[in-house]
């Protein structure tokens, strides 16, 4: 398939726009291309032209100016980044903009959150409702004038509301033929979760049954949302760090890192060479720790229950060598601007060390353990399919995408760090099923130990830190994204060179890759929804932020 | 006198109602905490340790909080059936107590029937299931229930096939005539395939892993029981460890030639075979991952159904080839 060069892209949005509604912009600092600024009814067009090039929606979000409400699109594609930023202006007494969400699949629930969080009104939006507030709340936090308290949510009334959402998903579905036939009463709906063993969280997940066979499912999210974005924008860029840890705190590491290397680059700083071995150190760690509990996790949906406690057994060890030079054994806050918070002790490299050959018999051991086991290549093969086209559409990243044959990790395709100088391999398969993802994560696990092992010898000495450095960002916006173990991580950041971000948008790779769950369910036993659900390794508190 | 007779008979049944009882209350409480020391031991664990010598007592601390807690109806089941299901599952397990050979004459009543009457006994058990699925007005519990019936029925055929090959070979259905028919050799040298589609089948009628589909927990909350607590939950799981006992003792009576066995009296072989048995489907159950439901259908009709006839079949033959030659 031809894709269109970074040229050709050009050409082609200059003739849609006026010249000086273009900027080039130097992806070094920005990691944008270029921006371009295109009329409210131009969108869905270059939206279209985008898809039809093989880009996919990374990111969809709002800033609040004084004059308008700017929507942001990020297109990226499948290869070398060539991220280009597209923005349209909604004037405040309209507050409408045309929806791509028939276009980019991704787009329903990142459109569904912009009008949660600013109250933009998408035209021909299928569903717009709030996703991550409660629907009875009447806020807009993100917007400029918001200023008060939030009211307490009403408890009767959200009681409610919850039964009016079951209710209205059965109204949305009358008019389709399953119910039309009214003697046909088998179908009924069921509500796995929010409180349920396999959500991994408190997620919803609303199912259309015919007896055990699955018709529909919608995920439904925002229970734990705690608004990361809003406390951001009220605290100094020092006092984010630790917000970084509470997004994923199963792999907190890489969303440090995305942090770090959003605000360096803006900033055009360069940590020691020591910091960046650190950071790509304790980095995979945390990236092996982070697939060995989805194993463990995923194993335990399918009712094996064994594989969780080998897997946390060895993930144990990572905990206490990340705490070694953390403190912490979860919620890391261990980057700083341009270094560490404090160098690693001289216990925690023998502790690697140790750790590296252990670990390489113990993925022996889940190789003839889970691998190989019938019953689990019977429960996972050929199901939960991904196609490419449903990736590109909703945006899918991370091992989920590679499973289904895309080699695309920000590692190699964005580099950053020193990851250019190691080796290491990008394991991609073509069937996209649930044994594919599976299959990815543990192959993963080992190209981390790779990395790990490659850098525990070269461990440059040095300083970790880069001493004062000025407490804002310079004026500008910025995106920049990072290999999380989820998949790609990437903060849009809008600096107005004051001491706090404008707008921070945090792009969460389980918040498109659990949207695509909607392809996958239809046709499904309730057995392997949550074999589906559990294979694209969703972390709630990410996903809701 | 038949006076005499009616309260002999009388005492008789209260005397062993109260020993079968005992036995199945302290053997649960040792199986709950055999379960729970195997899984440890599998799982890089050590398992319950503090209450009593090694955890024993755990367990009894954990029956007494069950039996402490009070009886719940949620709102809006269905009260008979909720009450009746828990007694329906768990009394029709006891039956089989009734025909084992613990030992040498160490019977309840040798009745003729044997087996088949303890298969179409346990059978009932489902109906419990069932019920209380159906009676807890519980999206889950009906699945679960739904998923027990149809795991039943597909499996009862395989199990019963299996044991086919052994009883024709015996030439009786009667548990004392089986093991005495394997003075020689046992019958799981001559029947090794009946042996394992008879594992296999009760595995799946005790709702063990990898069949433990109706209960499994990671899709249905806690399948048919999930509105249970208390006692009446208590019962569904001394149910299901009494069935394991039970399926493991029929299977050492058919295959390992029961209370058979040197030096030792007939009792302890006899309870060695069985922990033997349950030991292996506690291994069974902490190794592998659970079946699909219609991956289980499937198992027991494309596999173990056909294996099981052609058992039969050579079985028949064979014993048909015997008397020819005689």
């Amino acid at each position: 398939m031809p894709t269109l060069t970074e040229k050709n892209i050009k050409n082609w949005l200059l003739e849609l726009i006026k010249p000086d509604e273009f900027n080039e912009k130097d992806p070094k600092a920005s990691g944008v291309l270029f921006e371009a600024i295109v009329p409210q009814s131009k969108i869905r067009e270059v939206a279209k032209g985008y898809l039809e090039q093989h880009y996919f929606l990374e990111s969809l979000t709002a800033v609040d100016f004084a004059e308008c409400l700017e929507i942001v699109y990020h297109f990226n594609q499948w290869g070398p980044a060539q991220r280009s930023c597209v923005k349209i202006l909604v004037p405040k007494e309209t507050n409408t903009a045309p929806s791509i969400a028939s276009i980019y699949k991704s787009a329903n629930w990142f459109e569904r959150e912009v009008y949660d969080m600013f109250g933009a009104i998408f035209t021909d939006h299928p569903n717009l409702k709030r996703i991550l507030l409660p629907e009875s709340s009447d806020i807009f936090p993100l917007l400029k004038s918001f200023k008060g308290e939030p009211k307490g949510a009403d408890v009767a009334q959200s009681l409610k509301l919850i039964q009016e959402d079951a209710d209205g998903f059965t109204t949305q579905y009358k008019d389709t033929v399953i119910l039309q036939d009214k003697k046909n009463s088998k179908d009924y709906y069921l509500n796995l979760g929010p409180q349920h063993p396999s959500t991994h969280g408190v997620l919803r997940v609303l199912l259309h049954l015919d007896g055990e066979r699955v018709i529909d499912g919608q995920p439904i999210i925002g229970y734990s949302h705690r608004h990361h974005e809003k406390m951001m924008e009220i605290q100094n860029y020092v006092g984010c760090w630790p917000n970084m840890g509470r997004l994923d705190y199963v792999g907190a590491m890489s969303y440090n890192f995305g942090y770090a290397v959003l605000v360096e680059k803006a900033m055009g700083i360069q940590p020691p060479p020591r910091v960046e071995a650190i950071r790509v150190l304790t980095t995979e760690l945390n990236r092996i720790a982070s697939h060995l509990l989805w194993i463990g996790t995923f194993l335990l949906d399918l009712g094996a229950f064994t594989p969780f406690f080998y897997c946390f057994d060895d993930r144990e060890k990572i905990l206490d060598i990340l705490e070694m030079a953390t403190g912490e054994r979860l919620t890391y806050d261990y980057f700083r601007f341009g270094g560490l918070d404090k160098d690693i002790p001289p216990e925690m490299v023998p502790a690697i060390k140790e750790f590296i050959p252990r670990f390489k018999a113990r993925l022996r051991d889940y190789d003839a353990l889970i691998t190989k086991n019938i019953i689990f290549r019977k429960r996972t093969e050929g199901l939960g399919i991904i196609s490419k086209e449903s990736a590109l559409a909703y945006g899918v990243t991370g091992p989920s995408l590679r499973a289904s044959g895309v080699a695309f990790d920000l590692r190699r395709n964005e580099p950053y760090s020193i990851y250019p100088e190691l080796d290491f391999n990008i394991p991609t398969r073509a069937e996209g099923d649930v044994f594919a993802r599976y299959w990815i994560r543990t192959k993963e696990m080992e190209e981390s130990l790779k990395i790990v092992s490659q850098i525990i010898d070269k461990i440059p000495a040095g300083e970790v830190t880069l001493g004062k450095l000025p407490k804002n960002v310079p004026k500008g916006e910025y995106y920049s994204a990072v290999e999380a173990a989820r998949g790609s991580f990437g903060i849009y950041l809008v600096s107005d060179g004051s001491l706090n971000p404008y707008r921070i948008k945090l792009r969460t790779p389980s918040f498109s890759n659990l949207n695509a769950i909607g392809d996958m369910l239809p046709g499904c036993l309730v057995s392997d929804v949550v074999a589906v659900l559990g294979s694209i390794d969703i972390v709630l508190p990410e996903i809701d932020r | 006198m038949p006076s005499t007779f009616v309260i002999q008979e009388i005492l008789k049944i209260i005397l062993w109602g109260t020993i079968v009882v005992l036995f199945i209350s302290v053997n649960a409480l040792f199986l709950v905490w055999m379960e729970r020391k195997v899984s440890a031991r599998i799982q890089l664990r050590r398992g319950p340790l503090h209450v009593g010598p090694h955890g024993l007592l755990q367990t009894i601390a954990d029956a007494v909080k069950l039996i402490s807690k009070e009886l719940v109806f949620p709102k809006e089941v269905d009260k008979f059936g909720y009450w009746l299901a828990p007694v329906l599952v768990f009394a029709p397990i006891l039956s089989a107590f009734l025909i084992m050979p613990l030992g040498k004459n160490w019977i309840i009543r040798d009745l003729n029937v044997g087996f088949l009457f303890v298969f179409s006994l346990t059978n009932i058990s489902f109906i419990g299931i069932f019920i209380a699925g159906w009676s807890s007005n519980n999206k889950y519990a009906l699945l679960g229930s739904m998923r027990a019936v149809a795991q039943n029925i597909s499996y009862e055929i395989p199990l019963l096939l299996s044991t086919m090959g052994v009883v024709m070979a015996a030439g009786t259905l009667q548990t004392s005539g089986l093991v005495a028919a394997q003075k020689g050799s046992w019958f799981i040298m001559t029947q090794p395939l009946a042996f394992l589609i008879f594992l296999c089948a009760s595995l799946a009628e005790a709702n063990r892993a990898p069949f433990d589909i109706p209960e499994a927990e990671s899709e249905l909350v806690a399948g048919f029981h999930t509105e249970y607590s208390g006692m009446r939950f208590a019962l569904f799981f001394l149910g299901e460890y009494t069935a394991i006992f039970v399926s493991s003792a029929i299977s050492a009576t058919l295959f390992l030639g029961g209370w058979r066995g040197p030096l030792l009296p007939g009792l302890a072989w006899f309870l060695i075979k069985v922990y033997a048995l349950v030991f292996v489907i506690m291994w069974i159950r902490w190794t592998f991952p659970r079946l699909r439901s219609d991956q289980l259908m499937g198992f027991a009709w494309k596999i173990l159904i056909p294996f099981a006839i052609l058992n039969v079949f050579v079985t028949a033959c064979m014993i048909q080839f015997q008397h020819f030659f005689k």
